[in-house]
């Protein structure tokens, strides 16, 4: 089944556009990151997803409905950002209480354990937290609300190295036991691509890659050597990132898909042929420009 | 996972329970004016007096109105706050819509007016017991209290507030979709109230105050009371079903 379902989509803040011209499909019960630069338009296609924003133009379906303003998304998703709010009167106790009369698959046991393990105050209100336990909290009723669609912007912002782990390691558990659709958003590819299935990429608004994890791991090798040797082997191919290396050296990383005896050559030449990681692809397809903050000072 | 299907009422409901835990603040301010409105109140509304030779006599008037009056303010206001993106986005992080949104604030205001209904009929009297105590008297007269007239003062009472409450919402709303209302709204209201009492003769607004002011009968001044409001919250409604959530 279709859970998320996007084509052409569009958004458009006055005249500049945050999400231009996206189309993808989410299917059931997977976890996909959503992975991009800082304005790339990760929280406001999240934010359509979970019906918060109108879209401009193109469509969106989530559950096969319109989501804005819709009943039965808001009840069977919930949005997790470092933006929600709660009301200052109540304690977290009861807040945790007020989220079980809402949401129907609410695991009270588990809330309770996370809660206790994190060391919350009951009695606390959800205001004066620090930003790190805000994430934390907020993180506890995305997983024990156990949305059929769960949406996490960012949730590990503010939280330190511990709870991070911890977090992610909540999160794959209680996924494997309980398997629904999770959309986590993040900048940081490399700690969260252990838990990923699939991996949506987005620069300016617009789709850059849709693909499973192990896939985008070998999208692309790297090549190292002497410069002139580098940009003659890489001449007719789609190079990706640049960088020069020391007095005349160069490396740099192209699209996989050369033969065999392509490889075999470079080697013969003297280049260095290494694998990239999955992290380093994103930031070089995602950078402004191929020479990458270098360029600047060049 | 399955989905489930929820119907608008049933959230409506969870809304409005988790309304009247989280808006609790409303109330501690309902109970500080009206304690406000009793000292405003100690001074009498209205003096008389006379004498003839030897004899004179002075006659004070005490009543509850400026008690009404301030609950009606606060009922005003205490909706133009819900309106507000802070209590606005805290249903968001539940299940709700936008229409669900309004329902669960309607319903709370629509109890929040009865409960200040009640204490204005009860602070009323609270503020008679006091002058009685404070001030120094020899007679004292009091309108006779029957407990059908009661219940028609409460009901009279609850429903000028509901009242009020409605106004404030949609004002509210108003100036949740643009600023600038803010701004025009009581400009325009007093404006209004100029251009009216130009020629020495105002006529809309005395008209508008006795059209609810002085209905003698019952039934249809719940009417008009109830029409009224549901007017100022459809529209309400129907000017922020596209509004968007924590843009």
């Amino acid at each position: 089944m279709k859970v998320v379902e996007c084509k052409e989509l569009t958004k458009r803040y006055g005249k500049a556009k945050a999400i231009n011209n996206l189309s993808f499909e989410l299917t059931e019960n997977k976890i996909t990151g959503l992975i991009g630069r800082n304005g790339a338009g990760k929280t406001t296609l999240l934010k359509m997803i979970a019906g918060y924003l109108h879209h401009t133009s193109g469509d969106i379906q989530v559950f096969s409905e319109n989501p804005f303003n819709n009943l039965k998304v808001s009840a069977n998703s919930i949005f997790i950002d470092n933006g929600m709010s709660f009301s200052p009167s109540l304690t977290l106790e009861e807040l945790l209480e007020t989220s079980g009369e809402f949401y129907p698959n609410w695991d009270q046991r588990l809330a309770k354990r996370l809660f206790d393990y994190f060391s919350f105050n009951p009695l606390q209100s959800h205001v004066n937290l620090s930003k790190g336990m805000k994430s934390t909290f907020n993180m506890i009723i995305g997983l024990a609300a156990r949305c059929p669609l769960t949406i996490f912007d960012e949730p590990t912002s503010g939280m330190d190295a511990g709870t991070r782990k911890d977090f992610y390691r909540a999160l794959l558990k209680d996924y494997i036991a309980h398997p629904r659709t999770i959309i986590l958003s993040s900048h940081l590819l490399s700690e969260v691509e252990d838990i990923l299935e699939e991996i949506l990429l987005i620069k300016n608004g617009e789709k850059l890659l849709h693909m499973p994890i192990e896939i985008l791991k070998e999208y692309s090798i790297g090549i190292s050597g002497k410069a002139t040797a580098v940009s003659e082997w890489t001449s007719n191919k789609e190079t990706i990132f640049t960088q020069s290396i020391g007095v005349d050296g160069s490396y740099v990383v192209i699209k996989n898909d050369c033969s065999l005896r392509d490889l075999e050559i470079a080697r013969d030449i003297g280049l260095e042929v290494s694998s990239v990681s999955a992290e380093d692809v994103c930031t070089y397809l995602t950078s402004k420009t191929k020479e990458g903050i270098d360029h600047v000072f060049n | 996972m399955s989905l489930t299907d929820v119907t608008t009422w049933e959230i409506t409901k969870k809304q409005y329970r988790y309304k009247l835990k989280s808006y609790f603040g409303v109330f501690s301010s309902l109970v500080a004016i009206q304690l406000l409105a009793i000292l405003f109140s100690l001074n009498g509304t209205g003096m008389s007096g006379g004498s003839s030779g030897t004899f004179s006599y002075d006659v004070n008037y005490y009543t509850g109105d400026i008690i009404q009056v301030l609950v009606m303010i606060w009922a005003f206001i205490t909706a133009i706050i819900i309106t507000t993106k802070a209590y606005r986005y805290d249903d968001y992080s539940f299940v709700t819509n936008r229409l669900i949104s309004h329902y669960s604030n309607i319903l709370f205001l629509f109890s929040a007016s009865i409960l200040a209904g009640i204490m204005v009929f009860f602070t009323g009297h609270l503020f008679r017991l006091i002058t009685i105590l404070l001030k120094n008297t020899d007679s004292i007269m009091v309108s006779e209290l029957t407990l059908l007239g009661t219940l028609k003062g409460i009901t009279a009472s609850i429903l000028y507030i509901f009242l009020c409450a409605s106004i404030g919402y949609f004002v509210g709303i108003l100036i949740q979709l643009n600023r600038l209302f803010s701004f025009l709204l009581p400009v325009l209201f007093v404006g209004a109230l100029f251009v009216d009492g130009m020629n020495n003769d105002p006529t809309v607004f005395p008209s508008i105050i006795s059209f609810f002011g002085s209905e003698n009968f019952l039934f249809l001044f719940i009417l008009k009371i109830i029409m009224a409001s549901a007017l100022f919250y459809i529209l309400a409604i129907s000017f922020s079903n596209r509004m968007e959530v924590r843009p």
